[in-house]
């Protein structure tokens, strides 16, 4: 039996510096296999990562392999990329070039929402094999499931959302996390999730209106601009080199004040579905916590954004080990476990590593 | 001695004896008895905080980890861990990573030489077909006023006596640049014969394409641009895009250095002053051409002119004597006009 209030269930014991000589021969391997290494690469990286992660009384352990994930990845190309990039290079431009646009916008139509279904299905088994690869007491997760539902319901609250303009967005989020975490359990403990989009909603909006604020604002602009500069003299106006570098520098400045506006308004959105989602997780008798503020995920951002222009690119070594201790910092968990009756997981344990993941090179959770 | 201990099946830790018998072991806790396991057997895990932890092969999550590190006299019978991977691990790290680098290496060069190998494959007379189909796209363009066609030859034959292969043509079209397609057809555009000032400079022009006939450059342009759009198709866009153009161009340097090599060594055979085509160089490059900026940047996008182009010829004209004309006054003019004096090609400009 084990209490877990008090003092924090997660903790992580690295250090960066101990961290450093396996970031730089990841590097460096990574470089003279012209990139082969980056299976094993990671795997090293997690093997350490999650070694240096405690959970009440133990170490987490990585058990994945970087074989498993090149044979992941080498399925992905096969089952996905190679077929894909064959439909649309030659089937759809003879299609288009013979006059059947029909026919090439149904092709077009289904090659879409496939490749919805199949990014459903990679996230979802991504998931899987993380758990699967995650032992703890020598005890490991999974999930039974294939991900084939996954990846239905991924395509139709896809297909949905864009059908409503996007305001399901918060709805579809919250309901895929609850229904992949659900398909997933951890011994003989099946997780449970019970996210909703009502508590994240109104950020959505702020995120979602935000573009609408900022056109109107840009145009209220250009008007005054125009309406100014018409009272005045147009032989006052600069020549023509200055006139155009006065305009490029504004819109330069209002493409970065776009996207950095607008990627903090999506962080305030996003810190919430995160902190709504985790904090609706529940294996057995424990809850869990996410407790990372917009603010921190600011930080999170705006430090890997640094490290990586600071050091000429060589610190996105050191991203995912940042974005690791980030997370186990802000993760939280409550409750009791039973030793005794956290027995080992029966669920079929997957061949391969999260190679449909690789292709569409998005994140797991 | 005391290991700690989780036997893959439930969560609960023990604190079993390990006890060794030759080349296996048992674990004794109290009455309970789990083994015999062969030392074999054992998986070494990252050590973590000095102490040693092994798995069982085809055991999911079955653990001993020594606490105080692995005693001495069981070192020899287990395995050592793994760190950057077992092959890696036989050999070193450094020696791997130069083992891998002379490899990486060796397979880029093989990839980068492929086109051309691939190139020197293909026969000629497939070359030949390919290059009529492509200059059936100029067909009705192609110009022979009156004389031009045999002042063009003997131009031709000037600069390259006694090859029959090669087959140079003037296109009714006012761009100032010359392309060589496959199959060793030459196409001068009207414009450049219109821009240059003498026949030398036209020699100088159409020696270098016939630089890259020679060296069959442009068959392996074509295949490396087939090859690499196909094989960074994956990519993104932009970067497939950038990487592609990159590479292109660092070989169309290579290429066009080479070509210029040959032209130097054609004229000076012909007795053709290499000095009108660095002159030419130097004009279009400086953009003193009466028909405006953008007929220039043609040939300069394809041929990018640097001052180290135009010093080449310069530096090869020391060596020259006995230079003449290759053309006379009246060929010349023959040449000049060979678009603009025959009413059969098709009038210049672009039809969209």
């Amino acid at each position: 039996m084990h209490e877990s209030q008090g003092n924090k269930a997660f903790t992580f014991s690295g250090d960066w510096r101990e961290f450093a000589p396996i970031a730089f021969t990841n590097l460096l391997l990574s470089i003279v296999t012209l990139g082969v290494y980056l299976f094993w690469a990671r795997t090293r990286e997690r093997r350490y990562l999650w070694s240096r992660t405690h959970f009440i009384d133990d170490r987490l352990e990585w058990t994945g392999t970087g074989r498993e994930l090149m044979i992941g990845y080498g399925l992905a190309m096969l089952i996905f990329v190679i077929p894909f990039g064959f439909i649309n290079l030659v089937v759809l431009n003879s299609a288009m070039m013979r006059g059947h646009e029909g026919v090439a916008g149904l092709v077009g139509l289904g090659l879409y929402l496939a490749f919805f279904f199949l990014t459903g299905v990679a996230i979802f088994r991504a998931l899987r094999y993380r758990l699967s690869r995650t032992l703890w007491h020598g005890i490991r997760g999974g999930s039974d499931s294939f991900g084939l539902a996954f990846g239905w319901s991924y395509l139709w609250k896809s297909v949905l959302g864009s059908f409503t303009l996007g305001l399901l967005v918060p709805w579809t989020m919250t309901t895929l996390w609850n229904e992949r975490w659900g398909e997933m359990s951890f011994g003989p403990y099946r997780f449970e999730a019970s996210a909703r989009a009502a508590p994240i909603f109104l950020r959505f909006l702020l995120f979602y209106l935000a573009p609408v604020f900022f056109l109107i604002a840009v145009i209220a602009l250009a008007v005054f601009g125009m309406v100014a500069g018409g009272m005045g003299s147009w032989r006052s106006l600069p020549s023509d080199g200055v006139t155009a570098a006065v305009m490029f520098a504004i819109l330069a400045g209002f493409y970065l004040l776009f996207f950095v506006v607008l990627g903090v308004i999506a962080l305030v959105f996003y810190s919430a579905y995160f902190r709504e989602a985790v904090g609706a997780l529940r294996l057995g008798d424990l809850e869990f916590a996410f407790t990372a503020t917009t603010g921190d995920w600011i930080r999170l951002f705006a430090g890997n954004i640094a490290l990586v222009v600071c050091t000429l690119g060589i610190g996105q070594i050191f991203v995912g080990y940042r974005n690791w201790t980030f997370f186990i910092r802000h993760m939280h968990a409550y409750g009791e476990i039973d030793l005794a009756r956290l027995t080992q997981s029966t669920t079929r344990r997957p061949g391969q590593g999260e190679g449909l993941l690789d292709a569409f090179d998005i994140g797991a959770i | 001695m005391r290991v700690w201990h989780y036997d893959g099946l439930s969560a609960l830790r023990r604190e079993p004896e390990l006890v060794a018998d030759g080349d296996a072991f048992v674990l004794v806790e109290r009455d309970r008895v789990e083994g015999p396991y062969r030392f074999a057997d054992l998986v070494a895990g990252d050590a973590v905080d000095g102490a040693a932890i092994y798995g069982l092969k085809g055991s999911t999550g079955w653990r001993i980890g020594f606490p105080g590190g692995l005693p001495a006299d069981l070192a020899a019978l287990l395995p050592a861990p793994t760190h950057y991977g077992r092959l890696i691990d036989r050999i070193g790290l450094w020696p791997a990573a130069a083992l891998c680098a002379t490899l990486a290496t060796i397979a880029v060069a093989l990839f980068l030489m492929t086109p051309a190998l691939v190139a020197r494959a293909v026969p000629q007379s497939v070359e030949r077909k390919l290059g009529d189909m492509m200059a059936r796209d100029f067909g009705d363009r192609n110009c022979a006023g009156p004389n031009g066609p045999q002042a063009l030859a003997a131009l031709v034959a000037r600069i390259d006596p006694g090859d029959r292969d090669v087959r140079v043509s003037v296109v009714n079209l006012p761009i100032v640049n010359a392309v060589t397609l496959p199959g060793g057809r030459i196409v001068l555009f009207d414009g450049l014969v219109k821009a240059a000032a003498s026949p030398d400079e036209v020699a100088g022009v159409i020696a270098h394409e016939l630089g890259h006939v020679r060296h069959r450059d442009v068959l392996e342009s074509l295949l490396r641009q087939l090859g690499l759009s196909v094989l960074l198709g994956g990519l993104d866009g932009h970067v497939g895009g950038y990487t592609n153009a990159l590479l292109a161009s660092a070989y169309s340097r290579d290429a066009e250095a080479r070509a210029d090599g040959f032209a130097i060594d054609a004229l000076a055979q012909a007795h053709i002053s290499p000095l009108p085509t660095a002159r030419f160089f130097k004009r279009l490059s400086a953009g003193e051409d009466s028909g405006g900026v953008g007929r220039l940047t043609a040939y300069l996008s394809t041929h990018p002119i640097s001052q180290d182009r135009a010093a080449r010829f310069i530096a090869a004209a020391k060596l020259h004597h006995n230079d003449r004309p290759v053309l006379d006054a009246d060929q010349w003019g023959a040449l000049r006009d060979i678009c603009t004096s025959d009413p059969k090609a098709r009038a210049p400009g672009f039809r969209f």
